[in-house]
């Protein structure tokens, strides 16, 4: 009975319904995109392996840094035509080991992207200095990078300030051997100093329980964005997922049961947000084994209070990407960076999310093909990785969804564990499906407009709030891509960070859009 | 862990298993105070290896509760046959329970007791184990090497070695006797990948969103091979109460009971229902949380070895035995569990304090192992044994005293009446059924 199972699951999903969304076409270019940076090291580095994208040298394409673990770290400039193939080469430099993740953004807004690198060890704040070239701002900034085993980053901007406030995650404690377990080190919140030049000293967000990813997100709409935390529940004990309030100017604090908060205890790994149904409230894809979370608001009756409660939809909705969808391994999977973008331009976000044993766990899927999950109009999810051409089985960890060769369609890059990543170009669905790109900007600090919203006035309509955080140690700052299937231009328009509502603006199809504030 | 806290008396006169175990037990039950100097190092090495084996229990995926249990009696029977090999007043199980033949026999030449004790327990670990992640088989390399150095202290190194052969020995004759058991292959995490649902209104329904739950765990582990379940007396319960969906029911009723207590909670409720609650991958697993009480035991009380093997194994096999029996019950009854029957027919929107089981619900495996386990332990220390159980400590939750095993084992199955996922007959006969299953493991004499 096994064997048959495996074969109709092998045999699934070549076959896609008339109803389905029309599958993008990928084309692996990994041998020839230059990329080699592969994610090294024993049990130290058994998670993280980010990817940061981000355009650090002014060109207009998106560069790419990877986590190397005990092996160097690797930034590549984008050397991709526009509609060409997907290439790159090594920018010398760096010199960065035991690197797990990365994040860009531009902390002293000067208009130069710095970059967040996350280590086993002292973490590194690299001041952005052009041309792909970066120095170690930790001690220009009073930025305190500790030494753990870090593992997560989020960014926000609280109301007022000029810096931003860090939150960086923490796992285990390395040095523990025979009981690791019930280890997990404090998590850090890093607020910026009083003088306005750089960090204050870090708080501990205790209690921390090994955090894979975090989010600053403005979950109810109040204008404030707390810190989702999103846990491995095999290393704490007492542990729970976590949010915490990040008020300006009260110390961080959770929220707890009489709050409404509920416990759930996951292998918590990684955190895709998007407002799917663009209701004001953004939903969370919350990666880990076996089984995955689509969270959805609960929306209050009314005159009751918004409660930080959700009802997991994945089941529902087609989500669970609890198994590998071909290749015949049926164990459960393990999934990591989790991501929400629009691959085919119809409008609808889909979800991309990257699998990989833990190790050489054999209770686990082996061969464990990431996903790329199509968003129907109901709402459900289709599964289109095999169909797609990206259902990799390498054991991967990090990944994003990037426009790498400007043509308007969504390129995949996947980090892995001991093999060097992958990268495929995304040749698009031959259907007539438009895009268009929104690029934020602001005077003074927050120069990229972290913490606004985008709407988009499309059928169905479009919302995203724009985050630095989240995926499984690596994230990605640049224009924002919307498809918009075959309309031939969108009206867009920005709330931003400090809650000043922007005028409707029509941005045409094929264009991307520089939007100040 | 910090020391256990003592709590009123240690006991209330020995019980008649006590009695039957010898001079051994009595002098402990006595208030004997030191360990031998010689069983110094053995303690140290079986309590560290079981301390790691609740954390490997809890975070290896395949470890559901019954899985758990089997482990622990395994295990349990591996240390009691190498502690029995080097003891003469104990006498091997090969014979006495189902299927286990004699052991490896010593040379004439000398072994040491920690190092044959260190060799099981090795070979057990990294058998029953090897599908654990990278974390715990790290964990695991560094425990041989910390415990071989304690073990092998003073221990000349062909003494030493042959020891540790032989201990190895041991665990690879109970390992090659537990193949055959029916449980030795899990997948799935236990969830089968082919299963039809029961039809019937009563029936056991899924009632969690997460995918591999559809399907109830492990449905075949009733059939597994016991280890002192006779053929004719397999613990087996008479049927619950007749479902109906009639307001008027005697069924509808026991549903509004849980119902109306969840709605009424008290925090000592809340505290007994999460006490006991003892997830997988959460917490060592109810089969765990009484091995966790009988280390504490050995700790507080400076129990001898001997009876530490002898509780080790005859536990183990209690609570294996428990989740035999209960499984064969609870798929044969294949009842809903409330959750279903109150958002069927009471409140829509009802939500229990504990995370529902995917499994049947009649009878409640915590109450059966926890009853089979209260007995076994009763009889080894007595049956007015009062302790305080510290087992989550480390999880935030506070300890509980006990003054008796039985009070613990009643408390640990109206938890799940707390808890919302049991109705008030399946938490009873759970007791029933352990208390039988006890029976059973109780007539396997450990003394020569």
């Amino acid at each position: 009975m096994r064997k048959f199972l495996a074969a109709l699951l092998a045999l699934a999903p070549m076959v896609a319904a008339a109803q389905d969304p029309a599958v993008p076409i990928f084309t692996e270019q990994s041998a020839a995109s230059g990329l080699t940076t592969a994610y090294l090291g024993d049990w130290q580095y058994m998670v993280g392996g980010g990817a940061a994208v981000f355009d650090c040298d002014a060109d207009g394409r998106l560069d790419v840094f990877l986590a190397g673990g005990e092996g160097p770290a690797g930034l590549y400039r984008n050397r991709s035509e526009a509609g060409g193939d997907l290439r790159f080469e090594p920018v010398a430099g760096m010199n960065l080991t035991a690197v797990a993740g990365g994040y860009p953004l531009d902390v002293d807004s000067d208009g130069v992207t710095d970059l967040m690198v996350l280590r086993v060890g002292e973490n590194h704040l690299m001041r952005g200095l052009g041309d792909c070239q970066f120095e170690n701002a930790n001690s220009q900034w009073g930025f305190d990078g500790g030494d753990a085993w870090s593992t997560a980053f989020s960014a926000t901007w609280e109301p007022g300030a000029t810096w931003p406030t860090l939150a960086v995650g923490n796992y285990v404690n390395r040095f523990e051997e025979a009981f690791p377990w019930g280890s997990c080190t404090d998590n850090w919140l890093h607020r910026p100093n009083a003088e306005g030049t750089g960090f204050a000293a870090p708080l501990p967000l205790t209690p921390s329980f090994c955090a894979l990813s975090i989010l600053f997100s403005d979950w109810n709409g109040s204008g404030i964005r707390d810190l989702r935390v999103s846990n491995d529940r095999e290393y704490y004990k007492g542990g729970t997922e976590q949010m915490w309030h990040v008020a300006p100017g009260a110390e961080p604090r959770l929220y707890i049961e009489k709050e409404g908060w509920k416990r759930l205890r996951i292998w918590g790994m990684g955190i895709a947000s998007r407002d799917l149904d663009a209701d004001g409230f953004t939903e969370l894809y919350l990666t880990a084994m076996a089984d995955n979370k689509l969270q959805v608001l609960n929306k209050p009756a009314e005159g009751a209070p918004l409660l930080p409660q959700y009802s997991d939809q994945a089941f529902k909705r087609g989500a669970t990407a609890h198994r590998p969808y071909t290749g015949g391994d049926l164990r459960p999977s393990t999934a990591w960076h989790a991501q929400f973008e629009d691959v085919n331009n119809d409008g609808l976000a889909d979800l991309f999310v990257v699998k990989g044993n833990v190790a050489k766990m054999p209770d686990f899927a082996a061969d464990d093909p990431n996903n790329l999950m199509l968003q129907r109009p109901d709402g459900s999810f289709f599964e289109a990785g095999a169909l797609a051409g990206v259902a990799s089985m390498k054991v991967g960890r990090g990944g994003a969804l990037a426009d790498f060769n400007n043509d308007g369609w969504l390129d995949m890059l996947v980090t892995n564990r001991w093999e060097a990543p992958q990268v495929w170009r995304n040749d698009g669905t031959g259907v007539d499906a438009r895009w268009i790109a929104v690029d934020l900007q602001q005077a003074g600090s927050n120069r990229n407009a972290i913490g606004a919203v985008v709407e988009l006035r499309t059928d169905p309509p479009q919302r995203r709030e724009v985050t630095v955080g989240g995926g499984h140690a690596g994230g990605q700052l640049g224009p924002l891509h919307f498809g918009i299937d075959a309309a031939e231009a969108a009206d867009v328009r920005v709330i931003w960070p400090d809650g000043t509502v922007g005028v409707w603006a029509e941005v045409r199809a094929g264009e991307t859009a520089v939007l100040a504030n | 862990m910090e020391p256990l806290r003592l709590t009123g008396a240690k006991r209330a006169g020995p019980s008649r298993r006590a009695l039957l175990l010898g001079a051994a037990s009595m002098a402990l039950l006595a208030g004997a105070p030191a360990l031998a100097l010689s069983d110094t190092r053995s303690t140290e090495v079986l309590g560290t290896w079981y301390k790691l084996l609740l954390e490997l229990i809890r975070h290896t995926a395949t470890y559901s509760p019954p899985v758990a249990s089997r482990a622990f009696a395994y295990l349990g029977v591996a240390v009691f046959e190498a502690v029995a090999s080097g003891d003469p007043a104990l006498r091997s199980l090969a014979g006495q329970v189902n299927g286990l033949t004699a052991g490896p026999v010593r040379e004439n030449a000398a072994y040491d007791e920690a190092c044959v004790l260190h060799g099981a327990l090795v070979h057990a670990l990294n058998a029953h184990f090897g599908n654990t992640g990278p974390t715990g088989q790290r964990a695991m390399a560094a425990m041989t090497e910390r415990l071989g150095a304690v073990a092998g202290a003073g221990v000349a190194p062909d003494v030493m070695a042959r020891s540790l052969g032989f201990g190895t020995a041991i665990s690879e004759h109970i390992l090659k006797w537990s193949a055959t058991d029916g449980g030795a292959v899990i997948e799935n995490m236990g969830f089968p990948y082919e299963y039809t649902l029961g039809a019937q209104p009563s029936s056991w329904a899924p009632t969690s969103t997460v995918a591999v739950q559809q399907r109830p765990l492990l449905p075949n582990w009733g059939n597994n091979r016991a280890f002192t379940l006779p053929a004719d007396d397999p613990c087996g319960l008479p049927l619950p109460t007749a479902y109906s969906e009639e307001p008027t029911s005697a069924f509808y009723a026991e549903a509004m009971e849980v119902y109306e207590v969840s709605k009424t909670l008290t925090d000592e409720q809340k505290s007994i229902a999460r006490f006991w609650s003892d997830d997988p991958m959460l917490s060592p697993t109810p089969p765990g949380h009484w091995i966790s009480i009988a280390l504490q035991i050995f700790e507080r009380d400076a129990v001898p070895l001997a009876l530490r093997a002898e509780t080790m194994a005859l536990l183990g096999m209690a609570i294996a035995d428990g989740f035999i029996a209960c499984w064969r019950s609870k798929f044969e009854v294949d009842l809903l569990r409330p959750i279903t029957y109150i958002r069927r027919l009471i409140d829509k929107k009802w939500e229990p304090l504990l995370n529902t089981p995917p499994f049947p619900e009649f009878p409640s495996g915590h109450s059966t192992q926890s009853g089979a386990a209260a007995g076994v332990l009763a009889a080894l220390y007595g049956t007015n044994f009062a302790f305080t159980d510290a087992t989550h400590e480390d999880d935030g939750i506070a300890p509980r005293d006990f003054a008796s095993f039985q009070a613990a084992a009643e408390e640990a199955a109206i938890s799940r009446l707390f808890g919302g996922i049991h109705f008030r007959p399946g938490i009873e006969m759970g007791l029933v059924q352990g208390a039988c299953v006890a029976g059973h493991v109780l007539k396997v004499n450990t003394r020569a």
